[in-house]
């Protein structure tokens, strides 16, 4: 994504002087305008994936009464989730195309077709393409993820043009799939996975399922090959074991300490170096590169020096800028994943906190869940699930529950799986979006 | 970290059970926020019919006891609700079937 970049130093010593303001109550009460029960108050929602989405939705369930808009520059969405299967033969691209109907007719919610360019956090404001400017009360941010160009050696927009990351869905994952489908039988797919933190932990291992089952149906001699920047990964023992089981010895997994790391790329030659100097010839280049939280949490000044955003876990408000909620995979929100349920159930607990708020009221006891679905085939689906609640006021994972599949299942709950994944897909995109599937 | 649920929450719901019959816009928004994480896979308002079944309108003593059944590891080739329920209290998952028992189905 391509961002206009203007001087930010003024800004930053404004942002940081307004956070520490904001613990003083005086003006946090300024701040935050105070309406009677199920008064009205301006939200902007800026992102209509997951997140942004959900809270839109949400928003106007808690009360119908607020004004709510929705700022996302592309009417149709591709979803991440589900874009290996296209990968891998099993859908079509329209079959992860979401729109905006259901929040525009059924709730309400003012959709606007632009970006959103600056955000001036002490007049409330929110500028856009075409200099519209939204005033707010409230704010939510779901920015997803934005790439760290150049973090890799030789990895920046150019080059993704010829080794695509497919790390957001939509053009580059067609670009991946034409890539795979003119490769030669007997070639070698080659992905190289990010350290952590980074968008959907489980998904590189997904997508490696996905092209050697694709590869399996079409490319029988063709080969997979993950060059990982870490020596352990979401739901290992379950994919692990589920690629010897379908793919034999197709799918070959290097860690950093198998010198796993790759440290350089060169796109044009679709080569890589891994931190030892051993070089990858790929026939398909993949690179799945660092990741920071996307562009317009910078401009708010939300972002700590990770490039993500922490926030207050029990309303996803800022820790920096008040009336600024952010949710989604830009957050800082571990033990919870940065995965499209996630940022659902992160957009449900920040629109109660804002509807509970313009009301004058505290916060609802926040809960969060996520499962992870992953398919190995398209009838072997593996899941990890996971349940939050605040604890000391950190989020915590409740004692007990959550987990993965278990490692030894009989084929039948690994088929069940694979059907609950797709249960699952229809479910969060009805919720997000009032897809009906 | 990890966490046990405290008996706060299970007070707090025990409270929401009992201001069922006048429920307040607060205790509307409490419920829907305990009862986020269900819509995920069961639809807004457990209202979607497909690989998962729908939550909205059902006995409220059978989505009480099955919600129990899976907790306790009790329903046999589950796939993930027992790693789920396991994470709310009794109490919690009793406010959950009144939930959606209340809830129409269309």
């Amino acid at each position: 994504m391509t961002q206009p970049t203007r001087p930010t130093l003024d800004r930053r010593q404004l942002l940081q002087g307004l956070g520490a303001a904001a613990s003083l109550p005086l003006l946090g009460g300024l701040a935050a305008p105070a309406f009677a029960n199920g008064g009205d108050g301006r939200v902007v929602v800026i992102g209509g994936g997951f997140g942004g989405a959900t809270a839109a939705k949400y928003l106007k369930r808690g009360n119908p009464a607020l004004q709510v808009t929705l700022v996302e520059p592309q009417s149709t969405f591709y979803t991440c989730p589900f874009s290996n299967l296209f990968l891998g033969g099993l859908r079509e691209m329209e079959s992860i195309a979401h729109g905006y109907d259901e929040l525009r007719d059924r709730y309400g919610v003012e959709v606007v077709h632009a970006r959103a360019e600056d955000i001036d956090p002490v007049a409330h404001k929110v500028s856009l393409t075409g200099g519209r400017e939204l005033a707010y009360d409230r704010l939510v941010l779901s920015p997803g993820i934005d790439i760290r160009w150049n973090a890799l050696e030789g990895y920046d927009e150019a080059a993704a043009d010829l080794a695509p990351h497919a790390w957001k869905a939509g053009p580059q994952t067609r670009l991946l799939k034409e890539q795979l489908e003119g490769m030669e039988d007997g070639g070698t797919f080659v992905m190289v996975a990010p350290a952590n933190p980074f968008r959907c932990p489980p998904g590189p291992y997904e997508r490696a399922s996905m092209v050697a089952h694709y590869f399996s149906q079409h490319k029988p001699n063709a080969k997979v090959l993950i060059l990982d920047a870490k020596d352990n990964f979401s739901k290992q023992g379950l994919f692990t074991a589920g690629w010897e089981r379908l793919y034999g010895d197709r799918i070959e997994w290097v860690g950093l300490s198998g010198d796993g790391r790759v440290t350089r790329v060169d796109a044009a030659n679709r080569e890589v170096e891994t931190e030892f100097g051993t070089r990858h010839q790929a026939d398909v280049l993949n690179v799945i590169p660092p990741q920071k939280a996307g562009w317009i949490a910078d401009r708010a000044g939300v972002t700590d020096d990770s490039g993500w955003v922490p926030v207050q876990p029990a309303t996803f408000e800022s820790t920096r800028v008040p009336d600024i909620h952010v949710v989604g995979d830009a957050t800082i929100a571990a033990p919870m994943p940065k995965s499209g349920f996630c940022a659902n159930a992160q957009a449900k607990v920040a629109a109660a906190a804002i509807v509970a708020a313009l009301a004058g009221r505290s916060a609802p006891e926040p809960y969060w869940t996520n499962t992870c679905y992953s398919l190995v085939g398209p009838e072997y689906g593996i899941s990890v699930a996971g349940v939050y609640r605040l604890a000391d006021g950190q989020i915590a994972s409740v004692e007990g529950a959550g987990g993965l599949s278990p490692m030894e299942a009989s084929d039948e709950v690994r088929r069940m799986e694979a059907q609950y994944a797709v249960g699952w897909y229809n479910a969060i995109c009805q919720d997000t979006w009032g897809t009906e599937a | 970290m990890r966490y046990l649920p405290p008996g706060l929450g299970r007070g707090l719901v025990a409270s929401l059970a009992l201001l069922a019959a006048a429920a307040t816009h607060a205790d509307d928004l409490q419920i829907e926020v305990m009862a986020g994480g269900c819509a995920n896979c069961h639809g807004t308002d457990g209202r979607l019919s497909g690989a998962v079944p729908p939550l909205a309108g059902r006995d409220q003593a059978l989505l009480e006891s099955r919600l129990l059944a899976f907790k306790h590891e009790e329903v046999p080739g589950t796939t993930i609700m027992d790693r789920i329920a396991k994470g709310f209290s009794d109490e919690e998952l009793a406010a959950l079937a009144e939930h959606y028992a209340t809830l129409a189905n269309d």
